[in-house]
């Protein structure tokens, strides 16, 4: 073998190793699909994403925090606080005799408007005190957490009929005789049969993640995140305000994982304290597996909605499968370890790499 | 401004000191508010129950002080004890209902020794993947986390571990000295033929586990203060690459450092199944390892590593454990502790930051 085609064969496989994640994803499809009886149906596939939005927005959220070179614990518990806070505020402006529909927005606004203090203290901290961002978001975990339990010493208020109905329903349906329908659920009869495509929730949560992604990737606030994670030195040499920024970030990560708790909220109903507790190591992972670095620099958001997706479809898969999910936690902290390892042997392209 | 803020308040010897040790000084502090504030908080009952009940986080605590001193964190601590707790439990049980023989006291050391080798065995994992392949500490542990709560959850099928012998607990929560006001005095347990009803009716004086804290807390400090192996520790936190050029083998001895996190935090499950009787898996939101590094933190620890001590690691739990038993004491609702915790912490590195060298 010629030295060329060499260096192309190692090409080829520095690419598959790059992209270990999707071929993984893709592994995982097959061998659920072969072993899950049931597995490969739409409304599994619909449960996947329903179920996944909370890890796709926390680990969005997480993801902004990491290229910064920073973690944020806090998320989580900023999930409960926000899903409580917003059943307050509905119920109280409903006993007010407002309608349903303005005071379920005005309650939703309100806490998104609140849900940005935890982040803007916690970024405050590291920006201008130099607080790790663990303690500082730990420190903020312990406040929203503590706050949130007190609110509901009394029991947690319910939401009103219409933002469940949102939170469950689907963006689109479809049934022989009444045809096609957005939102409204079209009166058939029991047992008839009815597409539904896309519940809203997923619908919202990927809005939002466009947004993200675009701002991240084409717009000088993403610019901005990547300089300060691959250098600060030279990003405050380069003029950016980097404290601001910092804060920004952080305040952007708390304002995700509120309105995961809005999220959380429409979809159970009730509001919880430790809502989003257990998502904290899910939604890290699904970083660290789209390739994102915690030395900060490095990181996109669809390759952190693939991490997402791989933990999704396991826990789904093994749910269909019958097996305990106590086992996802093991596989999920094996894959974490394992994508850091990989990616050690499958480094990015650099520019030399890109030249040839 | 800050800085001619913090050169001044430096200047004064005084000041800094206090600032230093603000930690004790504000334990003082709370010890005296709550004694005014909670009917009973000064007592020798009450005190031993917060000690009694505190051993864990002491454990927890003084394992991850080892390892943020060398910049690192585990976050499987937590965890680690409950695959150890639940572990522990389940040989424990097995054992005993296997009869033939085994007695209580014959399983409970079988099922202890195994646990604690065991238990090094995530350290080691950790150790090896952030010494020798450079993962970061938080990827590292936070894998063993998942792992290990996985397996622990697992062996106990998301119950907790149960039937176990009742010697357990009354070792666990046992006491050395029993007194009867007016009537007499006995050593190790209640005298020969009182049921555990009356218990009530004595005095009791220094838990067991005080004991076995008290002795896992010496050996670790001298480890930490007075060994080459502290100094190493120190000199790894310190400066990375000073450490390698001085000669210590700074692969191995972090791989030790994650070793005997893990090993106390095996430790700190098997005090677990001895004060509760059952085998316990660890919940979501108990976070021990993140009150662990609060509570280093608080006790005058950087993140940034270098810094830190056994004792200021125990006071910063004491900080945490009075204040919570303080809290609910005097009638307030205990999910302030969260809050407080948060707020500690907020103090702590502010003041590491105005006071950034040790004297």
């Amino acid at each position: 073998m010629n030295t060329i085609t060499k260096r192309k064969l190692t090409n080829v496989i520095m690419d598959l190793g790059r992209s270990w994640a999707l071929i993984f994803l893709i592994v995982e499809l097959v061998f659920f699909s072969l072993a899950a009886k049931g597995f490969l149906s739409l409304r599994v596939f619909q449960m996947v994403f329903f179920f996944g939005v909370t890890v796709f927005l926390l680990g969005v959220a997480e993801l902004f925090v990491i290229i910064t070179g920073g973690i944020d614990l806090s998320v989580g518990y900023i999930v409960g606080f926000a899903s409580i806070i917003s059943s307050r505020f509905v119920a109280l402006f409903l006993q007010t005799g407002m309608s349903t529909l303005p005071a379920l927005l005005l309650g939703i606004f309100l806490t998104l408007a609140i849900g940005l203090l935890p982040g803007l203290v916690s970024g405050l901290l590291i920006a201008k005190l130099r607080v790790p961002p663990f303690i500082a978001t730990f420190s903020m975990l312990g406040i929203t957490h503590g706050v949130s339990e007190l609110l509901i010493l009394n029991g947690a208020v319910n939401m009103p009929k219409l933002s469940t109905l949102f939170g469950n329903g689907y963006f689109l349906y479809w049934a022989p005789g009444p045809g096609l329908s957005l939102f409204v659920r079209p009166e058939i009869p029991r047992g008839g049969f009815i597409l539904e495509l896309i519940p809203n929730i997923v619908v919202v949560a990927f809005v939002v993640i466009g947004i993200l992604s675009f701002m991240l990737k084409r717009t000088v606030f993403g610019q901005y995140t990547y300089a300060i994670g691959g250098n600060v030195d030279a990003a405050i040499r380069s003029g950016i305000n980097v404290s601001r920024h910092t804060v920004k970030i952080y305040m952007l990560s708390s304002f995700l994982a509120s309105l995961t708790g809005i999220i959380y909220v429409m979809m159970y109903v009730k509001g919880k304290g430790d809502a989003g507790a257990s998502n904290l190591l899910d939604s890290i992972a699904a970083v660290v597996i789209g390739g994102a670095s915690l030395y900060g620099g490095k990181g996109t958001v669809w390759r952190t909605i693939l991490g997402a997706l791989i933990i999704a479809i396991l826990e789904t898969g093994l749910r269909v499968m019958g097996i305990p999910t106590f086992d996802k936690y093991i596989i999920v902290g094996i894959i974490l370890i394992s994508a850091v390892l990989i990616d050690k042997i499958f480094p990015d392209k650099t520019y030399m790499d890109t030249k040839e | 401004m800050t800085h001619t803020l913090s050169e001044t308040i430096q200047g004064n010897r005084k000041l800094a000191f206090i600032a230093r040790n603000w930690a004790a000084f504000f334990l003082l502090g709370f010890l005296i508010l709550f004694s005014f504030t909670g009917k009973g908080f000064l007592s020798v009952t009450n005190f031993q129950n917060v000690g009694h009940l505190a051993v864990i986080a002491i454990l927890m605590a003084s394992a991850e002080t080892f390892v943020i001193i060398t910049s690192g964190i585990d976050l499987s601590i937590g965890f680690v004890m409950g695959f150890s707790s639940v572990t522990a439990g389940k040989i424990i049980q097995i054992l005993y209902a296997a009869g033939g023989g085994i007695s209580p006291g014959i399983s409970i050391a079988i099922g202890i020794v195994i646990v604690l080798i065991l238990s090094l065995i995530p350290g080691l994992v950790s150790g090896v993947l952030i010494a020798r392949y450079k993962v970061p500490p938080f990827i590292a542990t936070m894998g063993m986390w998942g792992i290990t709560n996985g397996i622990a959850l697992k062996i106990c099928k998301g119950f907790p571990v149960a039937t176990l012998p009742e010697v357990l607990t009354r070792i666990g929560n046992g006491y050395i000295i029993y007194i009867k006001p007016g009537g007499g005095i006995s050593f190790f347990s209640l005298p020969h033929g009182v049921g555990n009803e009356s218990i009530r009716e004595y005095i009791r004086l220094i838990p067991y586990s005080f004991i076995f804290v008290g002795l896992i807390l010496l050996v670790l400090w001298h480890l930490l203060r007075n060994t080459t192996f502290g100094q190493h520790t120190y000199a790894i936190g310190g400066n990375e690459e000073a450490a390698v050029r001085a000669g210590i083998n700074v692969k191995l001895h972090l791989v030790k450092i994650y070793i005997l996190s893990s090993f106390i935090a095996g430790l700190a499950g098997i005090f677990n199944v001895f004060q509760t009787g059952i085998g316990n898996f660890t919940p979501f939101g108990a976070m021990y390892e993140l009150f662990a590094v609060s509570a280093v933190v608080i006790g005058g620890a950087s993140l940034m590593g270098g810094k830190g001590s056994i004792f200021g690691s125990v006071i910063g739990v004491f900080l945490i454990a009075f204040l919570e038993n303080g809290l609910l004491i005097s009638g307030v609702v205990p999910f302030y502790r969260f809050i407080a915790v948060g707020l500690l912490l907020i103090i702590a590195v502010v003041i590491d930051q105005l006071f950034p060298d040790l004297l």
